[in-house]
């Protein structure tokens, strides 16, 4: 490419002043970076003309600038959304990110804050949690007692209810066994008269201590015949031997399990049929 | 208007695109003579070409971003912006007809104390009367009224390569009587 023929062909004159085509800018515009010349000619012909409009130049009235000046900072004071003023106004660049620090301090304070208040009710719910829970167990505990307890009471009150069918039944033959000192009556032998069952009520009985244990006695023809043992679990009526003949029966405090022939310095109540 | 340069071009260039109003202040007093000789070029009711001035300004400063350094000096592009805003308030259809009233009170108020300036007798267009006939019309038509080559070949019935040519043999001596 013919540089020097480019560069007076009149194009660099028409490209400075806009007279150039869209190609033709285009094209001067790629060669003046890869031509050094084009870009001094270009340059050389601006400077050129820049002088001659500086040398011509007309002042213009005084109120224009004011004008303008007023038009700006209005166009500003409307556009202006977010300032870009590096140089300018060195107290807002400054204090804004102080600001906005002061921000984050309190963001940060507040949630080490939250933090703290959170643990302190999660430990106190966590206590109230444990004490809740301990009572719980105790109710439970308390209700399972009272469950057994009740089931003990249903059992007695079976026992109550059959030794009052007992009591009730009119081929029962009570006999009283009575203290042998007093008259105090301490048990009570029922016996059927039909099917010779004997039960015996022997609830005012004193205790008895361990290793002993009351044995029922019942006089056949004036002799003793075992009748049976006084379970001390048994409470209420307590079915003792079948005897099919007696004159009399009798309680003898007795080693425990009984014995054959009864301990007659031990007889301890006796009542007549 | 030669007064010291306080900024050099690039620096004022920087602090435009920031938008940094002492920069435009200064702008406005280094460059607004020789602009608005450029104005008056093109558009000789004065009282226009303050509006034309201020709104060369106006744009120079809103547009600031779309100067490309590397396309060329600061002042060349300023002169297009107001090469261009002249022209357009030139063929505006408000000025034709302020125009032909201006030509039709002329008449009647002779030397009336008119705010008219000769525009010949100013900048760039004091030189293009030194130019042949044929080069002044063309570098009248297309660079002081705006019209294209196109234009010009059917306005004046010349080939649009002549005119293409000629145009340009006509700004080549142009820069020679600049030169000068």
């Amino acid at each position: 490419m013919d540089i020097q023929a480019y560069i007076h062909s009149g194009i660099i004159e028409s490209y400075v002043l806009g007279l150039a085509s869209t190609e033709e800018a285009i094209e001067v515009e790629k060669l003046r970076l890869q031509y050094p010349e084009i870009d001094k000619a270009l340059e050389d012909f601006s400077v050129m003309l820049e002088k001659e409009a500086f040398e011509n130049a007309i002042a213009p009235p005084a109120d224009v600038k004011s004008k303008i000046i007023a038009a700006i900072s209005e166009d500003e004071r409307k556009t202006r959304i977010v300032p870009i003023l590096p140089f300018k106004d060195a107290d807002t660049n400054v204090s804004a990110p102080v600001r906005s620090l002061r921000v984050w301090r309190f963001a940060a304070a507040a949630s080490i804050l939250l933090f703290i208040v959170s643990t302190a009710f999660n430990i106190y719910l966590y206590n109230r949690y444990n004490e809740k829970n301990a009572a719980y167990i105790a109710l439970l505990t308390d209700r399972n007692s009272l469950q057994a307890n009740n089931q003990v009471y249903q059992t007695r009150m079976k026992e109550w209810e059959s030794a009052l069918s007992v009591l009730h039944d009119p081929k029962m033959a009570m006999i009283k066994l009575a203290d042998v000192r007093g008259q105090k009556n301490l048990a009570t032998v029922f016996w059927d008269r039909n099917n010779k069952d004997v039960y015996l009520v022997a609830n005012v009985l004193p205790e008895v201590k361990t290793g002993k244990q009351y044995q029922l006695w019942a006089l056949v023809k004036g002799k003793p015949v075992n009748a049976g043992m006084i379970d001390p679990a048994c409470e209420g009526v307590c079915k003792m031997i079948t005897t099919p003949q007696a004159e009399a029966f009798a309680i003898t405090l007795e080693n425990e399990g009984g014995s054959s022939t009864p301990t007659m310095k031990e007889l301890c109540v006796m009542g007549k049929v | 208007m030669n007064t010291t340069n306080i900024y050099s071009e690039g620096e004022l260039v920087a602090m435009l695109k920031q938008h940094q109003e002492p920069a435009f202040n200064y702008l406005y007093d280094h460059y607004s003579a020789s602009l608005y000789s450029v104005i008056l070029n093109i558009v000789p009711d004065k009282e226009l070409a303050n509006d034309v001035l201020q709104e060369v300004f106006l744009k120079i400063w809103r547009q600031i971003d779309t100067y490309d350094t590397t396309k060329g000096r600061l002042f060349t592009w300023m002169l297009n912006v107001a090469r261009n805003a002249s022209i357009d308030i030139v063929r505006s259809k408000n000025f034709q007809n302020s125009q032909q009233n201006r030509e039709l009170t002329e008449s009647v108020y002779e030397a009336g104390g008119s705010t008219e300036i000769d525009i010949d007798k100013i900048g760039l267009r004091k030189i293009v009367h030194k130019l042949k006939e044929d080069y002044k019309v063309l570098v009248e038509l297309s660079y002081f009224q705006g019209y294209t080559q196109d234009e010009i070949s059917k306005m004046l019935s010349i080939p649009l390569g002549t005119v293409k040519t000629r145009l340009r043999t006509a700004l080549i001596q142009l820069k020679q009587v600049i030169k000068q």
